[in-house]
């Protein structure tokens, strides 16, 4: 589903934040990022979803070459993949259903159908009664679950979480959690970046740990 | 690379993901936007308005000026003298070969009796100076009006010369000066009008282009989101043109109810005591064609404006 071949990112003017990454992730894979602050592991991340160009090396989507893929298919590849960024990008002045709405309008959906399918991912997150509410009056475990409806309202293919658990206490990442692994179980594939050991630990699954750029050790952590 | 045969990375598209799909989705999102930038989007309709009125007025005076030119030239006549009085049979024959040449466009014969008539109404007041004088002072001649195309410049030499091949025809007269100069003055104008309507529509794009700018500005984020939901680049900007065309309408429509009201209130009436009109029939208001591109005029301004200032900010 997801190869990296000899991956190497370097900003302009920085130093590089990816050298010789290479791994592969499966069809219906559920794995952790991990690594210290500035590892790398968002800039792996917006590689996946066409962000950011490799300076060298080669990203591979379902066989798909992204360096292959031209500006105007960016789009198409975006809407198999649901991101759940580090800081939500919730638009603060639309509410929870215009919020999670637009992956589906987007995609040219008509208005009753997107109200339909949006209620049921809310209420997949247990926040359907806040549909009407503005994002900056949620909590951050709510704002949280808006974005992961947001991501998966179109019931993506591949599901990217960027440090999704930063700032909940242990009873919403547990639910977040389960509403990766329910996810998983449909059939997406999950990418989790996280330095957060209790979530890894628990988890049970495969991990790919950053050092500098570097990919330092793969845990193939079975259940 | 073949779009269709990209591999399964690639959503394939929908059935109603086409303009038409989305109409109603863009046209809800330009008329929220509209909404929640109104002062914005008031300034920008209001430069719109402000600049095609400028260029209303100016047409208002060049369609009139032309209408002025129109009129004089019609009587811009050639005056041609017979060698000897002609029968009325002869001066029949004359005039079908005057009228053989092309670029005729009326031809009237003048008689000795109505030649003196004319004198005698300029020399009013002063009748005794014509007494004595009988009809056959005066020579009889054909007063020639040209088609439209021929009464200027070479075209107007030329025919000249025709007329003076046919036999029978002696002195032949044409061409006011000021006529002349009146219509290179014409050309003058219409230069100038062009020059200034250029730069006028340059400064309205970059104004138009920048306060559109702002709205823009005010909804980067949620651009920013769109693109990485997988809006395509025309998603993203349809709202914003259809807003910018919005306002070019509005501009237009409010810049021509300016126009025809300024011209109710004072132009229509001016004609009467300015008498720069000799026919005295007031002032002309713009004709509808010209009405159309004033207004198509806005909508582009719209247009291209939102355009310029969309393309730094969409990326994808
Ligand atoms: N837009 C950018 N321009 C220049 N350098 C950048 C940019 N984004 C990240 N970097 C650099 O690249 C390196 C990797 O950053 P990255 O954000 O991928 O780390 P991370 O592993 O996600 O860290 P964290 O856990 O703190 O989120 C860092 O040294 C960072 O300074
Ligand atoms: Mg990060």
């Amino acid at each position: 589903m997801i190869q990296l071949h000899h991956v190497h990112l370097s900003y302009p003017g920085e130093s590089t934040a990816l050298s010789d990454v290479s791994l592969r992730i499966s069809k219906g894979d559920f794995v952790f990022l991990t690594g210290p602050s500035g590892a790398g592991k968002s800039t792996l991340l917006k590689l996946l979803y066409a962000d950011l160009k490799p300076t060298r090396g080669q990203v591979l989507i379902d066989g798909q070459n992204l360096a292959m893929l031209s500006k105007s298919q960016i789009p198409y590849l975006r809407r198999s993949i649901g991101v759940v960024f580090q800081d939500y990008k919730l638009l603060p002045t639309r509410t929870v259903l215009e919020n999670v709405a637009i992956t589906l309008e987007v995609l040219g959906w008509g208005k009753r159908e997107i109200g339909q399918k949006v209620y049921q991912v809310l209420k997949r997150m247990g926040i359907a009664d806040k549909v009407n509410a503005y994002p900056p009056r949620l909590s951050g475990g709510e704002q949280q679950r808006v974005a992961l409806a947001r991501a998966l309202v179109n019931d993506p293919k591949i599901l990217i979480a960027d440090e999704p658990t930063g700032n909940l206490d242990d009873a919403n990442k547990e639910e977040i959690l389960s509403i990766f692994k329910e996810a998983n179980v449909r059939g997406t594939t999950v990418v989790v970046a996280t330095h957060d050991r209790r979530v890894i630990e628990n988890s049970h699954r495969r991990v790919i740990r950053l050092e500098k750029g570097h990919v330092v050790e793969v845990v193939d952590e079975q259940k | 690379m073949n779009k269709n045969k990209a591999k399964g990375a690639i959503r394939p598209k929908q059935a109603r993901e086409g303009f038409f799909g989305k109409f109603g989705y863009f046209w809800a999102r330009a008329l929220t936007n509209f909404k929640q930038n109104l002062f914005v989007s008031m300034v920008t309709v209001a430069t719109i308005t402000l600049a095609l009125l400028l260029t209303s007025l100016f047409l208002l005076v060049y369609v009139n000026l032309q209408g002025m030119a129109e009129g004089w030239s019609e009587k811009v006549q050639i005056t041609a003298y017979f060698d000897k009085e002609p029968t009325p049979l002869a001066a029949a024959a004359l005039r079908t070969r005057v009228e053989a040449i092309p670029g005729t466009k009326k031809v009237r014969y003048v008689s000795q009796e109505e030649a003196v008539q004319r004198f005698r109404k300029r020399l009013k007041g002063q009748e005794s100076l014509l007494e004595g004088i009988t009809a056959d002072v005066l020579p009889s001649s054909f007063e020639i009006t040209l088609d439209r195309d021929h009464r200027d410049g070479a075209e107007l030499d030329r025919y000249v010369k025709a007329l003076k091949k046919v036999a029978g025809i002696g002195e032949v007269q044409y061409g006011e000066e000021w006529v002349k100069r009146f219509n290179t003055f014409m050309n003058f104008v219409r230069i100038v009008g062009a020059v200034l309507g250029t730069f006028l529509a340059l400064a309205v794009l970059f104004i138009v282009s920048n306060t559109i700018k702002l709205t823009v500005y005010a909804r980067k984020e949620e651009l920013e989101v769109l693109g990485l939901v997988g809006a395509t680049r025309f998603f993203m900007k349809a709202p914003f043109l259809i807003e910018g065309v919005l306002q070019g309408a509005l501009g237009a429509v409010l810049s021509l109810a300016l126009l025809t009201g300024c011209y109710y209130l004072f132009l229509n009436n001016a004609g009467n005591f300015l008498s720069v009109n000799p026919a005295a029939y007031g002032i002309l208001f713009l004709p509808p064609a010209y009405l159309a591109a004033i207004f198509g005029g806005g909508v582009f301004l719209g247009f291209f404006g939102s355009l310029a200032s969309l393309r730094r900010f969409i990326t994808i």
